[in-house]
């Protein structure tokens, strides 16, 4: 009998411990990747976007090791925000949100503003922005690049 | 062993977010704080990454304004590598909109870094690199103002200070026409803040100074010759270009920069076979 309380309890205080340790970071980059090791560059396991929340499984220097969906692998630290991007259920119920949950939640200066701002200023140019944020290098070519100039891999 | 089992029970209860109403009650406690708190934190909330990526955005269109685009491919390719390297190595590998670089027409010697990952050089001050090496040195001064947002340092405090008490607001959930304008005009002149003194008034002597020491971190960090900014500066120098306006309006005195990194360049031995290759690229494009 002593032995069936023993299991129980020890499966129980074992429950708690995975229930404290649960753990998530929100992607608070435009797009980003979760990769298959903890460095940059190497191969992408699935594209991530803003506000996409990712289960840390553990941490790793600069990096965070996550699930998320049906891939595992690493982040790094500098693309994610350990706190929530959506309002919470409590500011849905009309409680106060922090700020930080309300910057998360895309308020402040985005893109209804910049719409505005346009709308103050039609002679700048942000079609030439918007190509220069098109620009894109790909990983491969980046490799590439590194490794032709005796460069280190970030 | 039952004195152990029930405060197991409990603790699995408390921690495993299974009993609703007892974390509700816990969760309002909580909300209740944070309505209070908010009042005091609101003054005081960073900009988000987010919000430095519109306002950058403002910035370079303002900046583009002035200075036309030069659309020459395999070059803005070849920049954009060198920049993304650096990045990659600096404390700010990421930012909301990612790292862009791109070249200014103009023979004027100079560089601007817009909040968010914008950054352009003026093709007088590509031309006054000498190497690749110089090239990474420049842009990496450049990264170094983004990653420590000294663009954004530089909106008045008190433009932000309004801004979060309409953005705080529980009433501006959706911003309505008066809140709208409101916001729209602090943003406007946070971009003025901005382009002022990215363009007339430069940053300020530390801020430069600690860009001038970061980027002989990502040089080195990234297999490049830390030695290269000394160099490009010490051209700068020597030829006196620029010394009507560009750069040298907006920095510190060029001789008072070599100083300040002297003691902090890092000791690396520069290995030639890719010191070449780099070099053999960088004349390729641009010589």
């Amino acid at each position: 009998m002593k032995s069936t309380y023993r299991i129980t309890a020890s499966f129980f205080l074992l429950a708690a411990a995975a229930a404290a340790s649960a753990e998530t970071v929100t992607v608070i980059t435009r797009e980003n990747a979760v990769r298959e090791d903890c460095r940059f560059l190497t191969p992408v396991k699935i594209k991530v976007s803003y506000g996409d929340q990712l289960d840390v499984t553990a941490r790793e220097g600069d990096w965070f090791r996550v699930k998320f969906r049906n891939a595992k692998g690493c982040i790094h630290k500098n693309a994610v925000t350990e706190r929530t991007a959506a309002l919470s259920e409590a500011s849905k119920k009309g409680y106060s949100t922090t700020s930080d949950e309300v910057a998360l939640a895309g308020k402040g200066f985005n893109p209804e503003v910049e719409k505005s701002y346009k709308g103050k200023h039609p002679e700048l140019d942000f079609n030439a922005v918007d190509g220069i944020e098109g620009y894109r290098v790909t990983d491969d070519s980046l490799k590439a690049f590194i490794k032709d100039g005796g460069l280190k891999q970030p | 062993m039952r004195r152990l089992f029930i405060p197991a029970i409990l603790l699995f209860l408390c921690i495993g977010h299974a009993s609703a109403g007892i974390f509700d009650s816990i969760q309002k406690g909580f909300d209740m704080m944070s309505t209070t708190s908010d009042a005091t934190q609101k003054a005081a909330r960073p900009i988000s990454d987010e919000e430095e990526y519109y306002l950058g955005r403002a910035v370079a269109a303002r900046i583009l304004q002035t200075y036309p685009l030069m659309k020459e491919g395999k070059l803005t390719e070849y920049v954009n590598t060198v920049g993304t390297v650096l990045a990659l190595h600096s404390e700010k590998p990421y930012t909301y909109g990612g790292y862009h670089f791109a070249i200014l027409d103009s023979d004027e010697m100079n560089a601007f870094a817009c909040p968010g990952g914008t950054i352009f050089i003026t093709k007088g001050m590509l031309m006054s690199a000498s190497t690749e090496d110089e090239l990474a040195a420049i842009l990496a001064h450049e990264i170094a103002h983004i990653s420590h947002r000294d663009g954004i340092s530089s909106i008045k405090k008190s433009r932000w200070t309004e801004a979060t008490a309409i953005i705080g607001s529980k009433a501006a959930q959706n911003y309505g026409p008066q809140q709208l304008s409101q916001l729209t005009g602090i943003f406007e002149g946070s971009v003025d803040d901005i382009v002022k003194t990215l363009v007339v008034r430069g940053y300020g002597k530390t801020q430069e100074y600690d860009a001038d020491k970061a980027a002989l971190i990502y040089l080195s960090g990234s297999g490049y010759n830390p030695e290269a900014l000394k160099d490009v500066l010490e051209r700068m120098v020597s030829s006196g270009k620029g010394s009507e306006g560009g750069i040298m309006k907006t920095h510190p005195g060029t001789t008072d920069r070599i100083d300040n990194i002297r003691a902090d360049i890092p000791r690396t031995s520069a290995d030639p076979g890719p010191l070449g290759k780099r070099t053999g690229r960088f004349t390729a494009l641009l010589h």
